[in-house]
């Protein structure tokens, strides 16, 4: 250690924090030290060494670069054992690095920094980065929400004890304060002991939650009561089922009869021939499905709760009509899958910004950019292209249908009202309700029976991104850009809870069956779920590698299915709030999930012009068993993809008879 | 200095900016602090539009997207660019990614004057099924994949259990599907050479809906060969629509093959289609009998006597001496497309009397009408073109002695370079063989060096042949050698005396490989006549035309 070149250090450092008397006396006393001898100025080495440190410090944006770059060749270089988990400290790394440089005015060097280093991480974060990529001044590292978010709070990084030790050892041992600095300041450390995890666990080991992990864990510990409601249909239906027999058989085909006038919209006589086998078919399965109840029946296995909420009274003939359709209701499993009826909207012009089913499949609703809203009554429908095969019979009905509307035929109900483009549209569960959300930030409420708009609810301050009606009806909740959820009742304008905590937009949001719980999930990519009651975020679902774009929940209460914009869906736990197992195979955004209605399927909807079946069951099966076993790479089965003639699918839907229902927009250029 | 990029943004186009908005005089130090901001903002709305894409359920953006954006941050909208489909941007010139709308100027005046565009049409839903059961119906609507395989397992099924595929009772046809009929038929009645036929015939291959069309398809085809034979033009887009409909995968279309296979092989052994002079019918022949192979090779195993009794149809034409030439002609097409092996059961046995009987056909002296010799002239190549082929094949099975470069290029696409080379393989065997033989074919090839590139192939041949007769039939080796050298020196005394040398070569190598076939069947005797016989039938004659069908 060259003694001169540390006196410069020391008095390069004085001099820039203004020590001048310090200074001047710092060079008296060397110089007496100096003269009188040199045998004392040999310095500890340490001291040496951290001065040295200091130096460096000093010596600019280079640091950072050189810091960076021995970090990541000794990562690269490390047991394969341990390279994936200390691959994980990379990114946090690497991104603080880069803001430290801009925070600092290093604008060049962080510009070369990032593209040097960038493609390191592209696999895993390549929308963080293309939101990074922008920043170009400390002024734009405060305005912009991520960065603020990414410097407020530290990443959790699952570790083991030897891989952290390992770690600290090298950055010691190479003198990297700066990259230590960063590692202390935003890194928060889970180190387990034992051995190193397995690669495929937990890529949550790098996102975001907006709180420390402890208080991430203490969120996730709460309790949660994922059971069905006391008394429900399906409860009361079993209750009944054994002194219900030969009578009820009648009753439920001479009510198929009617619930079939929506399949007989199909024109085609062909078609109708295969709705006709369809029939058939259902009669089959429900008789096979009375006679298998008692095993597969998932739902009944699920505990009981109670509701939080005064739910709204079902009138009798409508419970009549549901406990009917549960009854007649197809067992779907891997073996039998389901019918699927598409809806394709034609000529949209590339305008229909979302599309909802109602839940017998009657009404399909579209949401316009053009701040329409239209619903098609597909039973009505049937009716009228049948003039082309009969022309005689129908003329004068069809004569008046077109008085009726001053000579325009128009097939659908047009809702005006909105004043920007509608994202979202939700039925009510008995269908005479319909509740759309707009970029105006305001959420409409609709009858179906009247063709009016009938409240509007201001609240948002934001376009509004998702409306749905919680499965009792009467309720209702929505997300928004304003990065809340809100629940509401229809008889308030004024939303009765509001769940804040999200770190970007809320971008999806579904009820929980019993509707104890609602589930939003969000551009920061994580799904939250809320208690309705207290308004508490009660759990925080993170594995998603982009934004979340639809949810659905199990019928069983147990389960949660998420898609993200890359075509991943996950499969989470409820209780746990552990991913039970990521489902991929689709290769664009999956605009919409549905569980059967026996919770045997999934049914995804996705961008890339595909319906795909997963199996649920064994799925679930299988993981409560690996889980035991501390093996977790199993994945859902994925039973069968329908391909639509280029065809997003936008909505789907289970009717209670378990009919799926599809629908999307023809797209040419797709 | 060097400059410092700040910005993906040059400080030029703020500068552009500046002055669009009024401000001349903005100095180089605000333009470079103004474009790394310009950028983040850019981003930052990119960033958002991107968020209301996804919400507007797309997966491309459009101006309305960042519309919303901009409206988010509280920004004026962009003017002057609502449209819902998505821009059309056009790569700049001598730039790698520089892009620009094509926005062309409009003469208002004309916007103002041309009538009213027709009225979009009004947004609407249909229903289907995508699935019944998780089974994908093969209707319209739906996208035509998995279907093969889908077929395929049926027919696996057929083979187990033998009824599976039941006849509708009663053919009902959709609007759609009559619509669709009508402007096919259309199509191919009116605008055959049309672009719309071409596209009409893709969605006629791929089409997973069409089945219910079918018979009234093979109807139509049946009806319309029998009524327009004269017109070639018809006929020739009436076989294009069935080769379509073969290749259809979704389609069973050999229900209706009883139907289908008259007129098909009636637009090849017709005795007149379209006008003799004027129409190209050897075309349609050609065609057509490959359309027959096509359908012998897809569904012969299915129907055993499918292709006995389209040969038998063929050979018929063929040894009928009253048939015209162009019936004659069709039929060897025809059985040629079925493969070398009924050339050799069928043609060969016969193509001694059948040449006594061309001819005189051929002979400018026997034979005045033009036409009528250059039919002949037609059926001869077609003749030689089936033996070739026939040879071909034969020698690539014998060609233990033959190296994968040599039959690559024996097709007789091979330029002067590959000739050469396989000449001179051919005659470095040769001397193996034949020293002196070899001898004289060098130095006749000294005299050829540029000879025409289709030699390649009967030169190739007679090499394989000889070679391989070499090996599978020592006795007759030195007879094929004798008579090709003899034909050779007949062949050299004839290019003494005419001038057209390269095809005289031609000729005489393919009259040796006749015979060397022949030699496999008669064992060499009638050789040396035969050989003769050809030589000096082929040297009298050597009209253009019968060399151009060789090729």
């Amino acid at each position: 250690m060259d003694e001169d070149e540390i006196l410069g250090y020391v008095t390069a450092y004085l001099k820039k924090k203004g020590f001048k008397q310090t200074e001047k006396v710092f060079q008296e006393e060397f110089q007496q030290n100096k003269s009188s001898s040199s045998s004392n100025s040999i310095l500890e080495p340490d001291i040496a060494n951290h001065l040295l440190a200091f130096s460096q410090l000093e010596n600019g944006p280079a640091r950072y670069h050189n810091g960076y770059s021995r970090l990541r060749t000794w990562t690269y270089s490390s047991l394969d054992l341990y390279r994936h988990e200390l691959l994980r400290v990379l990114y946090p790394v690497f991104i603080h690095c880069f803001m430290d440089l801009v925070a600092k005015g290093h604008i060049q060097e962080a510009r070369n920094f990032f593209n040097t280093f960038r493609e390191d991480h592209e696999m895993m974060h390549l929308r963080d980065l293309q939101k990074l990529e922008g920043v170009l001044s400390p002024t734009h590292l405060k305005e912009m929400e991520f960065a603020h978010s990414l410097r407020q709070s530290k990443f959790n990084i699952k570790i083991c004890e030897y891989s952290y030790e390992l770690l600290l050892q090298h950055l010691h041992s190479t003198q990297s304060t700066t990259i230590l600095g960063i590692i202390n300041e935003h890194i928060n450390f889970q180190v387990t002991s034992g051995q190193p995890s397995l690669i495929s666990d937990d890529p949550e080991a790098v996102t975001l939650t907006g709180s420390s992990q402890e208080a991430a864990n203490q969120t996730n510990q709460k309790e949660i009561h994922w059971g069905l409601l006391e008394d429900s249909l399906e409860e009361r239906l079993e209750k009944a089922g054994a002194l219900l027999s030969d009578s009820e058989k009648g009753d439920g085909e001479a009510k198929e009869g009617e619930n079939d006038e929506s399949k007989k919209r199909s024109t085609e006589v062909g078609k109708q021939g295969g709705s006709v086998k369809k029939i058939k078919k259902d009669k089959g399965g429900s008789a096979t499905g009375k006679s298998a109840k008692p095993e597969a029946n998932t739902v009944s296995a699920a505990p009981r709760v109670k509701p939080e909420l005064p739910l709204p009274i079902i009138p009798t003939e409508v419970e009549h009509s549901i406990l009917d359709d549960l009854r007649n209701r197809v067992q779907l499993s891997s073996a039998a899958l389901p019918s699927v009826s598409f809806y394709t909207f034609i000529n949209t012009h590339n305008s229909l910004s979302c599309s909802s089913i109602s839940h017998d499949g009657s009404l399909v609703a579209g949401g316009f950019s053009d701040s329409s809203l239209k619903v098609w009554d597909m039973a009505k429908l049937g009716q009228q292209p049948s003039t082309s095969l009969s022309q005689g019979e129908n003329d004068a009905s069809q004569n008046e249908q077109m008085l009726g509307k001053s000579g325009e035929k128009r097939q659908y109900t047009l809702f005006q009202g909105h004043s920007g483009p509608v994202y979202a549209a939700s039925f009510s569960p008995l269908g005479d309700f319909l509740l759309s959300s707009s970029a105006d930030s305001t959420i409409r409420l609709w009858s179906t029976k009247l063709d009016a708009n009938l409240v509007c609810y201001k609240g948002h301050n934001y376009p509004v991104w998702d409306v749905q009606f919680s499965p009792a009806g009467h309720y209702f909740a929505s997300s928004s850009h304003d990065r809340t959820a809100r629940i509401w009742s229809v008889d308030r304008i004024r939303p009765l809870r509001i769940m804040a905590g999200h770190l970007s937009d809320v971008d999806c949001v579904q009820w929980h069956v019993n509707c104890n719980y609602i589930a939003t999930g969000s551009s920061d990519k994580t799904v939250r779920l809320w208690d309705v009651q207290s308004g508490e975020c009660v759990r925080v679902f993170v594995g998603h590698r982009g934004m979340i774009l639809s949810l659905a929940m199990s019928p069983d209460g147990r389960y949660m299915a998420s898609g993200d914009e890359d075509g991943t869906i996950m499969m989470w736990d409820l209780s746990s709030g552990r991913c039970v197992t990521p489902l991929v195979g689709h290769t664009s955004c999956v605009w919409s999930l549905a569980f059967s209605s026996e919770g045997a399927i999934l049914a995804s909807g996705s961008a890339d012009c595909t319906v795909k079946l997963w199996d649920v069951n064994t799925s679930t099966k299988v993981s409560r068993i690996e889980e035991k076993n501390g093996n977790t790479n199993n994945r859902l089965r994925s039973l069968k993809t329908l391909t639509t003639k280029s065809t997003p699918v936008n909505a789907l839907r289970f009717s209670r008879r378990n009919l799926l229902f599809a629908a999307g927009a023809l797209a040419k250029n797709a | 200095m060097i400059e410092i990029k700040m910005s993906v943004i040059p400080k030029e186009t703020i500068e552009v900016i500046a002055q669009t908005i009024g401000i001349t005089n903005l100095s180089s130090d605000v333009a470079l602090a103004l474009a790394p901001d310009l950028e983040y903002r850019i981003r930052e709305i990119m960033q958002e539009s991107i968020k209301c894409m996804r919400h507007s359920m797309r997966t491309f953006l459009t101006a309305d997207d960042v519309d919303t954006a901009l409206a988010l941050r509280n920004l004026e909208p962009l003017y002057g660019f609502a449209s819902n489909d998505p821009l059309r941007f056009k790569r700049a010139a001598g730039h790698k990614d520089l892009f620009y709308i094509d926005d062309k100027d409009v003469d208002i005046k004309d916007v103002v004057e041309a009538a009213l565009p027709k009225v979009p049409l009004d947004t609407s839903i249909t229903s289907h099924w995508l699935a019944i059961e998780g089974v994908q119906p093969a209707i319209p609507e739906n996208a035509p994949v998995e279907a093969p395989s889908e077929i395929r397992k049926t027919e696996y099924k057929e083979d187990a259990l033998p009824v599976d595929v039941k006849l509708p009772v009663k053919h009902i046809i959709t609007m759609e599907l009559q619509l669709y009929y009508e402007k096919i038929i259309e199509l191919c009645l009116n605008k055959p050479g049309s672009i719309t036929f071409r596209r009409a015939l893709v969605t006629l291959t791929t089409d997973s809906g069409l089945h219910p069309l079918v018979p009234y398809f093979t109807r139509f085809v049946a009806d319309e060969v029998s009524r327009s034979l004269n017109n070639i033009n018809i006929l020739f887009s009436l076989m294009r629509l069935m080769r379509s409909l073969l290749q259809n995968p979704h389609i069973h279309i050999e229900l209706y093959l009883h139907q289908l296979m008259p007129p098909i092989i009636t637009c090849i052994v017709a005795q007149t289609i379209g006008n003799r002079l004027s129409d190209n019918h050897w075309e349609l022949r050609d065609f057509s009998a490959n359309l027959v192979a096509l359908i012998c090779k897809r569904f012969g195993h299915m129907y055993h006597n499918l292709q006995p009794r389209v040969t038998k149809t063929f050979l018929h034409s063929f040894l009928d001496p009253t048939k015209a030439l162009p019936q004659h002609y069709g039929a060897i097409k025809g059985i040629a497309a079925l493969g070398s092996r009924l050339v050799r059961l069928l043609i060969l046995p016969n193509i001694e009397p059948y040449l006594h009987l061309l001819e005189p056909e051929m002979q400018l002296e026997k034979q005045k009408n033009e036409i009528k010799r250059q039919e002949a002239w037609q059926v001869y190549g077609a003749l030689l073109c089936a033996v070739g082929q026939t040879m071909h094949e034969k020698v690539k099975t014998f060609s233990s002695l033959l190296s994968p470069p040599i039959r690559a290029t024996s097709r007789g696409d091979g330029k002067g370079m590959t000739v050469k080379s396989i000449k001179h393989k051919a005659s470095s065997v040769n001397l193996m063989l034949q020293p002196q033989y070899a001898r004289r074919k060098m130095a006749a090839d000294g005299g050829r060096s540029a000879l025409v590139p289709m030699n390649s192939m009967s030169v190739d041949n007679m090499q394989g042949s000889t070679s391989g007769f070499s090996n599978m039939m020592g006795v007759s080796n030195s007879n094929i050698a004798m008579s090709s050298s003899s034909v050779r020196q007949l062949s050299n005394e004839n290019t003494a005396r005419r001038e057209v040398e390269g095809q005289q070569w031609k000729e005489a190598s393919s009259s040796i490989l006749a015979q060397a076939w022949k030699d496999e069947i008669d064992a060499g005797q009638l050789l040396q006549p035969l050989s003769e016989l050809f030589g000096e039938s082929l040297f009298s004659f050597l009209p253009t035309h019968a060399t151009s069908v060789f090729l």
